[in-house]
């Protein structure tokens, strides 16, 4: 299951991910992101308490980071070793924004 | 356009005035010929008589009973002073010669001369004079046939004609008469030869004459039709031509040509012009307004097609978020916009209300009908209460306002998601199609009530269906069962249900899908009748439900459908089997992954459009503790491990999603296996925990 906390202030969005980032969620998460990216220039994705991600996770970042590099920038932050794994096999370490 | 007009002219009146000339000249020719013909014969008789006279005059002069005795030699008195008489006889009468011949009458070949007188300044000649007794032969054939016809055959005057001599000299006649004896005997022939100069001169003007005057004719006749012509024929076309050219140009009424000629054909030309341009313009004037009528119309009802469209859900997945059910529709109005409906919507969290209606007639009409139903049920359902008593209330309120006299079929259900029971009511609408579980599609012969608007004071029955998940309800329109191949045969609930059947197990779209598809290969692209409208529901069980299978631990083989919903059954089912081996976080998650990647895999593609099994098998033995996975599915040979890797060094714009799944299986586990046995793919994966 996944649990999403967002924060839109200003065109800077913060979401909050805990849980897993799977085949199941990932769609819920694809449909937060199409409602609020619109007019968002600085988007932060906190994956402190997400435990897992699957390629359909990388889907959905795939598609938020191509939309971000036209209207502003992503990062991704506090992200634990196994997901920093996952990004690091799949080369998502190079494309996407991680501090 | 120009141009043409004086090709047309250049044709009429020179083809006219040409065929004037032609004949006239023709006749010209003919009528000199057949004159100086006539004249030349009339000529020729009246020169042979006179000539004829002047011989006769001149055998007066000789003394037939004598001529022997001439030639024997005695040229007495009597022969000087005749001879004397014929030269001054040649003189006088202005003939070339006068000559006496006694003819051998034995073959008329050779012939001796008496007399012989030459005049060689009539005619310009140089004939030399005959001695008596000068021998020669007959001429020719001709000459000895006269001959003969003189002296045998009692012939009074011969003639040869030399109008064209050959041999230099020039034309003339020779008059032949017989010299008798006194006792009428035929002893010589007296010759003239008179020169024919006169036929020919006297020729020459009679033609000049004849020729000029027929020129002349033949230019005045000429001018005179062509003058007529141009008047009476070329200007009145001209007229026309002028005029029609400048009505397909403008399209705009002209001057009326009115009576352009005398001639009741062009009057009825120009008359036909006049009124055919009065015609057009109104008419093109009536087809204007009609066209601006009907592009208002085509742009309302376009509008108003979308509107009607907009007024019932037609986004799918309707709900995404919900798992109990999926649900697919589809709306095919025969014209741009349809009397049929279908909706969709929750009464509350638990209650889900399916509506599928169709007003009777088509067209604008009907459409208004339908969103009046629709509305009302609508509303009316969120107000709660039980199908029965909605429908009643719906006929009550359309039968107070139905002016029109419409009425429309509608059959409402309300499921309960969280037990799967069905309640619906029918107001006279088609069979509903249900399938339950493993079996086939079934029509549903539900008790009908009236239709709604049909009378007041109707009440519905209403029924309660249960659903298990995997059940399948398909509503529907007539559309549908009456679709109309060509030969007039209607496609009917047979072959909706074996259409139906034919994907059982199909999500909710592709049912739909295939029933229309099998209805368009029905109708053979006939023209689309009524609307088709179409609802599909599938059930899928209550939110909470777990698969019973999870229970029962000890399994290190679990089997079940190749579904995405059944990913974290799949999940728990490999977290035991680690759980009991006691494996890192670490290594867990990436066992995770790899599942999820292989069993996503497998419930989208392998069966796709179908659905289908899929084992799973999961082991730890050994030591160091390796775990074997196995998953094994029916599905479409593939082998998902000859695909060609994702390249990972790519910038996100290029950066495509596919493959990238079994890429991380592949970096994650130790080992990979894949092989087609027995009509299964079986992917074997192993891991050091």
């Amino acid at each position: 299951m996944l649990t999403i906390n967002k924060t839109i202030e200003d065109g800077k969005a913060v979401f909050t991910l805990e849980g897993r980032l799977d085949t199941t969620t990932a769609p819920m998460l694809e449909k937060e992101l199409k409602e609020a990216l619109p007019g968002v220039n600085d988007l932060t994705l906190d994956f402190a308490d997400l435990e897992y991600i699957s390629s359909a996770g990388l889907r959905v970042l795939l598609a938020a980071q191509k939309i971000m590099n036209r209207q502003g920038q992503m990062k991704i932050v506090r992200v634990n070793e196994i997901v920093r794994e996952v990004f690091d096999v799949t080369g998502f370490s190079d494309i996407l924004t991680i501090l | 356009m120009k141009k043409k007009t004086e090709r047309v002219r250049a044709n009429l009146s020179f083809n006219i005035i040409g065929a004037i000339v032609l004949v006239h000249v023709l006749f010209g020719v003919l009528v000199s010929f057949l004159g100086f013909a006539s004249f030349t014969e009339a000529f020729k008789r009246e020169y042979e008589t006179t000539t004829y006279h002047m011989a006769d005059t001149a055998t007066t002069l000789v003394n037939g009973d004598h001529l022997k005795a001439y030639l024997a030699g005695e040229e007495t008195e009597e022969y000087q002073r005749s001879k004397r008489n014929l030269n001054l006889y040649c003189k006088k009468i202005n003939v070339s010669l006068v000559y006496v011949i006694d003819v051998d009458t034995s073959d008329y070949g050779s012939f001796v001369s008496v007399f012989n007188s030459v005049n060689n300044e009539v005619d310009d000649s140089s004939y030399t004079e005959w001695e008596l007794g000068h021998k020669r032969n007959t001429t020719n054939d001709e000459y000895r046939r006269k001959y003969r016809a003189i002296y045998e055959q009692g012939s009074v005057c011969e003639t040869v004609y030399r109008l064209r001599p050959g041999d230099g000299a020039h034309p003339h006649i020779t008059t032949m008469v017989p010299v008798k004896d006194s006792a009428g005997e035929v002893r010589a022939i007296l010759c003239i030869q008179r020169p024919a100069r006169e036929i020919r001169e006297a020729r020459r003007p009679y033609l000049r004459n004849i020729a000029l005057s027929t020129i002349l004719l033949a230019l005045v006749s000429s001018t005179v039709a062509a003058l007529f012509i141009r008047k009476q024929f070329v200007a009145p076309i001209q007229k026309v031509s002028d005029e029609a050219t400048r009505f397909a140009k403008e399209n705009t009424k002209g001057e009326p040509l009115g009576e352009i000629s005398k001639f009741e054909e062009f009057a009825r030309l120009a008359h036909s012009i006049d009124t055919m341009e009065t015609d057009m313009v109104s008419y093109v004037e009536n087809l204007t307004t009609f066209t601006a009528d009907r592009e208002r119309i085509v742009t309302e009802l376009s509008l108003a097609g979308k509107i009607q469209e907009a007024s019932i859900p037609n986004e799918f997945p309707a709900f995404p978020d919900r798992e109990e059910f999926d649900i697919f529709c589809t709306m095919d109005p025969a014209r741009e916009v349809g009397g049929d409906f279908y909706n969709f919507y929750f009464v509350d969290d638990d209650h889900l209300a399916l509506v599928i209606g169709d007003v009777s007639g088509k067209g604008i009409p009907a459409a208004l009908f339908m969103m009046v139903t629709n509305i009302l049920i609508s509303d009316r359902t969120r107000m709660g209460g039980n199908p029965a008593e909605i429908l009643r209330f719906v006929n009550e309120e359309i039968c107070a306002h139905n002016e029109a006299e419409m009425f429309v079929t509608v059959w409402l259900g309300i499921l309960e998601l969280s037990t799967g029971k069905l309640v619906a009511a029918n107001a006279g609408h088609e069979y509903p199609a249900i399938r339950h579980a493993d079996g086939a599609f079934e029509l549903l012969r539900d008790k009908h009530g009236f239709v709604i608007g049909g009378m007041e004071g109707v009440t519905y029955r209403e029924y309660e269906l249960q659903l298990a998940p995997g059940d399948r309800i398909f509503v529907y329109t007539d559309g549908v069962p009456e679709a109309t191949a060509p030969d007039n045969t209607m496609f009917g609930t047979e072959r909706m249900l074996a259409a139906l059947n034919e994907v059982p197990t199909g999500s909710p779209e592709q049912i739909l899908k295939k029933v229309r598809s099998a209805v368009d290969d029905f109708v053979k692209g006939a023209e689309q009748f009524d609307d088709l409208t179409m609802l599909c529901l599938e059930y899928k069980g209550a939110k909470a439900q777990e698969e019973t299978l999870m229970s029962e631990t000890n399994k290190t083989e679990l089997t079940l459908a190749a579904a995405l919903e059944n990913l974290d059954t799949v999940q728990s089912f490999v977290a035991e089997a680690l759980e009991r081996a006691g494996c890192p976080l670490r290594t867990q998650m990436q066992i995770e992954v790899a599942v999820e990647e292989i069993f996503v895999n497998i419930a989208q593609y392998a069966y796709a459009p179908e659905t289908g099994d899929v084992t799973v098998f999961a082991e730890v033995s050994g030591d160091p503790a390796v775990l074997t996975l196995r998953f094994s599915d029916g599905g479409i040979p593939y082998d998902p491990l000859a695909r060609q890797d994702p390249d990972i060094g790519l910038p996100a714009e290029e950066r495509d999603i596919g493959g990238l799944g079994v890429y991380m299986t592949k970096q994650f586990m130790d080992e990979l296996h894949y092989e087609y046995r027995d009509g299964r793919n079986v992917l074997t994966m192993k891991k050091t925990l």
